[in-house]
């Protein structure tokens, strides 16, 4: 079976997932639903179809299991938002037309990721710009200032700036890799490169930093920050950038507790959030507890305890960060340890990209948007169990919210074109070979 | 470069482990945990759509009642303030107290007493309905019975000594039911405790009205008859330190009886030494000091009675030197006893000596109207021989009739009873009186503890109590 085709029914079996889902809330709260519902189905249906005709046409070579499981994942998200609050869904499918027509401006502008890499100055001043911009134009919600208001939306640009970041490290690594894997002197027993190289990467520990400092987010510092030191580890295959990224991390991180009082408070919360469960450690134990409620198989779709008489989710922010809390209620153990296992699949799909890619810069791309994805999911499922401190970040595809879910569709069209290209390269026919030479 | 892409993917997977591993933790092993912890309301809200069995009072009558509003179910309280902390709350921010928690289950239709739901009804998602509860509270009584501590503080419990059935249960300053929740950052946090249950939770110094639980000891043991004679002169020296009457008063010679209808302190400290510490903590038991009375109500919400360190309740076991033997025979020293222990104690000797278990629950009314659970009253202890009881009587009735108590007097109805004044050290006292009536036939029997007051208890809780008693008394029906 051809990769288009496995993508295919990998994409009806995850649509009739979602049908039997969509039906069980459907039939939760008959009694709630009108004509508009039902179209959100048929919209969502279409748009997977869609990019998957797109694929076949412009990516045929690529993996053909990404795509199906961006499906369940949204899918998944988009039943929950209905469930909590159907008309965040409709605003929600909204979005999801307009990541997937972003996907398609991306696969067709950027036609192969090699010519991203000719823009690497480029696109690292642009995510660097969409951080500054969030700095100095940002409005605070729950205390971090991660939002800019414009044209009547909210938009989160370190969304997109983690992208074009990646990009940038990717290329510039993969160039200096050599020179930075050199040790040219040591500094108490651990060996570094020339100063001249160190530059970009100290702007990026800067940056993480002040993210973390003026943001008061600790979780996008750390998501940079874990990027920086991932990417620079895969490139030079060295630890001592590792165990340097971290202490200084660790360092910073410990400074910023003491001088943020969000980030003390959410640590905090974090080590015992008992004595304020009334205050600064509600969300979190009521998230704790509608998710030991689920059980082992859960209350089943829109059968669970959501929500309060008066309409108020249980968990304040629950169909954002908050949506696996719910998604663990309705699904049990076994549903929420399935939602995990799709996003290790999605991540293990992207290292296996890395791997095969011919070229540096197409493995350090894949392997850090891969790790993106995978360190994002970690840090709100994690902050969500309370396994580590609690931070505002979206859920990839599953929480309700505009600019993520419109990244990560971008995320994966890079992913498949780097996919693509390393199939083509590794075993494509020779008409698919003198088409990708063309767009270089 | 692929090796350090695979490192990283494994280091991921470790994570992503942790997390199924985590979510396991929570949702299998620690799930029951979390569903107990009292932060957790789930359970409330979720009940909220369960139409919540109604507590009505002795008379039929609907104390806290449930009404729908938009497919949710909340209480409501057709006759205002009645007993709210006896009752307690259930609340979705809050959690739940009293016999709101204690038959939560009843109330919820969750209980194995009412029949297993169905798997029919389960499956067809019709919720189970809650049992209406016939309390044992007379509303006509537990009315007066607040009215008389209107603006004090204090407590007053009303039992029928032949049943333990608790008729009315006071508590002052008081609250609001429905104005719980809105109220809450004050109610918690007032320093006079409007959310506390003085009659079960809270513990005083008996003072004088003690005396009851001596002089069963006293007469019980054979030392000591209501005739023998004592002389009082104002001061009993004993083991260093002295014991005095209250106001400084002489009595001079004395029978035992005048010395209780009067409370003549120095008398009962040398029954309290003639006794010496074994007997007098063994009648305590007797009377049910030392263990939290029988009354089913949530962990902590009833208090044992008996002598109290800085730690909390000693063993009965405890060193007294006789000057502590002393005071503690006039109620006084470490001793400190709730409300509901002191009408125990006053219904014991109302009772024949027999101590019945309290209990508020009159009959259980499942939603199908079948009554599946009658009150069936039980005996717990055994607080002095029959003989004796009927002697304590007759000087209780003495104490209303020519002493301390005579302002608790009803015509028409021979009242026994005992007044205790305990002072508090920092200039007020406290008011105390038990009773029963009527003495030849009891009925009712109650305790009434006024905090905070420059009056005795003579003066102060016996016309309340006499008001009370009579309220009661009137009533067409007890349980």
């Amino acid at each position: 079976m051809s990769r288009r085709n496995v993508e295919l029914l990998f994409l009806v079996i995850a649509g009739a997932v979602s049908t039997m889902a969509y039906v069980s809330v459907y039939a939760g709260r008959f009694r709630e639903i009108d004509r508009v519902s039902i179209i959100y189905g048929l919209i969502f249906v279409a748009i997977f179809f869609a990019l998957h005709l797109l694929v076949r046409f412009a990516l045929p070579q690529a993996d053909p299991f990404l795509l199906p499981l961006t499906a369940l994942l949204a899918a998944v998200g988009l039943t929950e938002i209905f469930r909590i609050r159907p008309a965040l869904a409709l605003t929600q499918g909204q979005w999801l037309l307009v990541g997937a027509a972003l996907f398609v401006l991306t696969v067709l502008v950027v036609r192969d990721h090699m010519r991203l890499d000719r823009y690497r100055y480029l696109m690292g001043a642009l995510g660097l710009a969409l951080l500054v911009v969030t700095i100095v134009l940002g409005t605070t919600i729950n205390g971090a200032k991660l939002w800019i208001h414009a044209f009547g939306m909210s938009i989160q640009p370190s969304e997109f700036a983690k992208l074009a970041i990646v990009v940038f490290l990717a290329g510039y690594l993969d160039d200096k890799k050599v020179m930075l894997s050199v040790p040219t002197r040591h500094v108490l027993g651990v060996p570094l490169p020339a100063a001249k190289y160190f530059g970009p990467l100290l702007v990026m520990w800067v940056l993480s930093l002040a993210m973390l400092v003026f943001m008061k987010d600790f979780g996008m510092a750390l998501l940079y920050m874990s990027i920086f030191v991932a990417l620079m580890y895969m490139a030079t295959a060295r630890i001592a950038y590792v165990v340097v990224g971290g202490g200084l991390f660790a360092a910073a991180a410990a400074l910023a507790v003491g001088i943020v009082p969000h980030v003390q408070d959410r640590f905090d919360v974090w080590l015992d959030p008992w004595p304020r469960a009334a205050s600064s450690g509600y969300q979190l134990l009521q998230s704790l507890f509608t998710i030991a409620d689920g059980g082992v198989l859960g209350a089943g779709f829109g059968r669970g305890f959501l929500l309060y008489a008066n309409r108020q989710p249980v968990v304040p922010d629950l169909q954002t960060d908050f949506i696996f809390a719910a998604i663990a209620n309705e699904m049990g153990l076994l549903g929420a340890a399935g939602i995990v296992l799709l996003y290790l699949l999605f991540m293990w799909r992207g290292f296996r990209i890395a791997v095969f890619a011919p070229d540096g810069f197409s493995k350090l791309l894949a392997a850090g948007l891969a790790f993106a994805f995978g360190l994002q999911t970690f840090i709100i499922l994690g902050g969500v169990t309370r396994l580590i401190p609690l931070t505002g970040i979206t859920l990839p595809f599953v929480s309700y919210g505009g600019s993520s879910i419109t990244a990560n569709l971008m995320l994966v069209a890079l992913l498949l074109m780097v996919s693509h290209r390393t199939n083509v390269v590794l075993g494509g026919s020779d008409l698919e070979r003198r088409r990708l030479a063309e767009r270089g | 470069m692929n090796r350090a892409i695979s490192r990283i993917f494994v280091v991921g997977a470790i994570l992503f482990v942790a997390l199924i591993a985590n979510l396991t933790w929570i949702m299998v092993v620690r799930a029951a945990w979390f569903e107990d912890r009292p932060e957790n309301k789930r359970g409330i809200a979720k009940e909220l759509k369960i139409k919540r069995g109604e507590l009505l009072g002795f008379d039929g009558s609907t104390i806290a009642g449930a009404v729908r509003r938009s497919g949710y179910y909340y209480r409501d309280y057709p006759q205002g303030t009645l007993a709210p902390q006896l009752l307690g709350y259930d609340s979705v921010r809050y959690g739940r107290s009293g016999i709101e928690q204690q038959l939560n289950d009843v109330l919820t239709g969750k209980s194995t007493d009412l029949g297993v739901q169905s798997w029919v009804d389960r499956i067809l998602g019709r919720r189970p309905k809650g049992a209406d509860v016939r309390l044992t509270l007379v509303p006509a009584v537990q009315k007066v019975a607040q009215k008389a501590l209107a603006g004090q503080k204090g407590a007053v419990v009303v039992l029928d000594p032949r049943t333990g059935a608790l008729i009315a249960s006071a508590s002052a300053p008081t609250y609001e039911p429905a104005a719980l929740e809105r109220r809450w950052a004050r109610l918690s946090t007032d320093r006079e405790a409007p959310l506390l249950d003085r009659p079960t939770q809270g513990l005083y110094p008996p003072g004088s009205a003690f005396k009851v639980v001596t002089a069963a000891a006293a007469l019980d043991s054979g030392k000591v008859t209501p005739s023998t004679e004592f002389v009082d002169t104002g001061t009993y020296v004993v083991f260093g330190g002295k014991v005095t009457n209250y106001g400084g008063a002489v009595f001079g010679p004395n029978d035992f009886t005048t010395a209780l209808t009067y409370s003549i302190n120095t008398t009962f400290a040398r029954v309290g030494n003639l006794l010496a510490r074994r007997r007098l903590i063994a009648a305590m038991q007797r009377f049910g000091f030392y263990e939290v009375p029988p009354l089913p109500l949530p962990s902590g919400e009833v208090v044992a009675s008996g002598r109290y360190g800085n730690k909390g309740l000693l063993g009965p076991d405890a060193f007294m030197d006789p000057l502590a033997v002393a005071w503690a025979a006039c109620g006084q020293e470490q001793v400190l006893a709730t409300p509901l222990q002191m009408a125990l104690a006053a219904a014991a000797v109302a009772n024949g000596g027999r101590v019945m278990k309290p209990y508020y629950t009159q009959e259980i009314v499942s939603a199908a109207g079948d009554v599946v659970l009658r009150a069936a009253p039980e005996q717990w202890l055994v607080a002095m021989k029959p003989a004796t009881a009927s002697t304590l009587s007759t000087m209780m009735q003495r104490v209303v009739n020519a002493g301390t108590g005579t302002a608790a007097a009803l015509e028409g109805i021979q009242v026994a009873g005992k007044s205790g004044t305990a002072e508090r050290g920092d200039g007020t006292n406290l008011a105390w009186f038990i009773a029963f009536a009527p003495a030849d036939d009891p009925r009712v029997a109650l305790a009434i503890v006024i905090e905070d007051t420059q009056s005795t208890g003579g003066e102060l809780a016996a016309p309340l109590a006499g008001a009370v008693l009579k309220a009661a008394l009137a009533q067409p029906a007890l349980p």
